[in-house]
């Protein structure tokens, strides 16, 4: 399978040479196969975000290789490779919901019927159709972040970067929007890398979990999860469980100082 | 529509207040007409001097609208140029609140001498100054306080900086802009009228008022008052209208 995100050696410094100086990614090598889901999970400044940014082309790494869809970075941006989402939703209040999910499309320069269709198209995939003309305020949170996911997804790229876009949602909502992205996940054949602090989410939407340790941000550990079609009950199944309690692991490793999980870079 | 229709009763209600008990004063206590006279009276001069007193206001009106209309345009412009060359921004905020500080007092009789006192021009650029201000800080802030996240989205799409301007800066600045214009709209009939306390055409709300309380007409003076506050009330009614049409998402919002 081709990678769709490839990194080697890749380091971040902030304010290298100065007092202030961090060291927030340390010689990162991760491969992102196409169709994949990777969660990045970590303590908080572990680098879990620098690292999404970097591939993102929003802050560029100090150091080592780093290709996104087979090209540089800065190109995999410029030709709208991937599509993000933000903890926080960002719709433009001023724009109606149909009109947010156009954004990307209209930057590509496609035409107003066209792009009219695909964006309600993206709606009908979030189970927002009814939705189209109202303003974002008239939505809950979760609706919003649905807009939000829908409005990466409309230039069809093959990459989906996600920083913690259920950050801000209450449980009950998060479970079941993580239901909903592994069904658009399925349905699209997404690349996705997604970084969350937490442990049942990355679980429940991964096929790998990358446990990241902070200061320098380094990867400690990857546990591959194979749990078949996800549905609610799985979240009440042993072999999740099992899964939750090796990240947690891997996790509390960190806590402890050295890492001890088994590093299968 | 029951609920712009209270928006109307309320304050009209205190309006009838204010005057029955404005009336009610003057004749309990017997104020001689030249202090304060009656709003009946007043009435009765409005009614007597009606045509007079309307082509006096819609002078003054006119001053004031172009005014404000060339002080938006070039507060928003300049605004433009300031959010886009950070150097050049430092140095127009100090400049033009430099500017902002000059009295009407001061500006008014240099532009009488620079233009004429027949022309017209020198109380519609008072006036403009007077709008530039808070038009141009508004504007400035509504153009660069973009949230980060927005910002973040359109540099992963890889946004020129034209499609940043237009699809975020300008509607985020709408808001803004329309504070900017309320305060605005009654600073213009203020400095349109006040300008004219200096010199300049004597056709004009604020040299009527004047030469009214100056001879002891102080009903008359009034009437002109009342004309004034007519003024302020519709230039503000149109910005409250403009800003619904353009900011439709705000309106339900409100209701």
């Amino acid at each position: 399978m081709t990678d769709v995100v490839a990194m080697s050696g890749l380091s971040k410094v902030f304010n290298p040479g100065r007092a202030n100086q961090v060291d927030a990614l340390l010689e990162i090598d991760l491969k992102v196969s196409a169709g994949t889901f990777v969660s990045l999970i970590g303590p908080s400044g572990c680098g879990k975000s620098t690292l999404l940014r970097v591939i993102a082309d929003l802050t560029p790494p100090t150091g080592g290789t780093l290709s996104v869809n087979g090209k540089p970075a800065a190109q995999a941006r410029a030709d709208q490779d991937y599509g993000m989402a933000f903890q926080a939703a960002g719709l433009f209040d001023w724009r109606k919901v149909v009109r947010n999910v156009e954004l990307p499309l209209e930057l590509r320069r496609m035409g107003k019927a066209e792009r009219r269709t695909r964006a309600l198209a993206m709606l009908e995939l979030v189970k927002l159709p009814d939705f189209a003309e109202h303003y974002p305020w008239e939505l809950s949170g979760g609706m919003q972040q649905r807009v939000a996911i829908a409005r990466a997804l409309a230039a069809d790229p093959p990459l989906l970067l996600m920083d913690e876009p259920f950050g801000a949602l209450d449980e009950m909502t998060r479970e079941h929007m993580q239901a909903e992205l592994t069904r658009i996940c399925a349905a699209t054949q997404k690349t996705v890398v997604f970084v969350t602090h937490s442990i049942p989410e990355a679980v429940y939407l991964s096929d790998r979990v990358v446990v990241m340790s902070p200061r320098p941000g380094r990867i400690v550990k990857v546990v591959d999860v194979d749990l078949g079609a996800r549905t609610d009950d799985m979240r009440e199944q042993p072999q999740f469980f099992k899964k939750v309690t090796e990240v947690r692991e891997a996790l509390r490793g960190i806590g402890a100082g050295a890492p001890r999980g088994v590093d299968d870079r | 529509m029951s609920r712009r229709l209270r928006q109307l009763i309320a304050p009209g209600a205190w309006g009838v207040l204010v005057l029955l008990t404005w009336e009610g004063f003057v004749r309990w206590r017997k104020i001689k007409l030249f202090l304060l006279p009656p709003p009946s009276r007043i009435w009765r001069e409005l009614r007597e001097n009606r045509s007079g007193i309307l082509h006096v206001t819609s002078n003054t009106g006119t001053n004031a609208l172009i005014g404000l209309v060339l002080g938006v345009i070039a507060g928003v412009v300049m605004a433009l140029v300031a959010q886009r060359f950070v150097a050049l921004r430092d140095a127009i905020t100090p400049l033009s609140a430099a500017l902002n500080t000059m009295p009407i007092v001061a500006i008014g009789p240099i532009f009488y001498n620079l233009f004429g006192t027949t022309s017209a021009i020198p109380r519609r650029a008072v006036v403009a100054i007077v709008v530039f201000f808070p038009i141009f800080l508004n504007v400035v802030n509504g153009l660069t306080q973009t949230e980060a996240t927005h910002e973040e989205l359109l540099r992963s799409y890889a946004a020129s900086d034209a499609s940043v301007l237009w699809k975020l800066r300008m509607p985020n600045a709408l808001p803004f802009l329309m504070t900017g214009l309320k305060l605005a709209a009654s600073l213009a009939v203020i400095a349109a009228i006040v300008v004219e306390y200096f010199g300049g055409l004597q056709n004009g709300l604020g040299s009527r008022v004047t030469s009214a309380m100056k001879s002891s007409a102080t009903a008359r003076g009034w009437a002109y008052i009342a004309g004034a506050c007519a003024l302020g009330i519709g230039f503000y009614s149109v910005v409250t209208a403009v800003e619904r049409v353009a900011m439709p998402w705000r309106r339900r919002r409100s209701d």
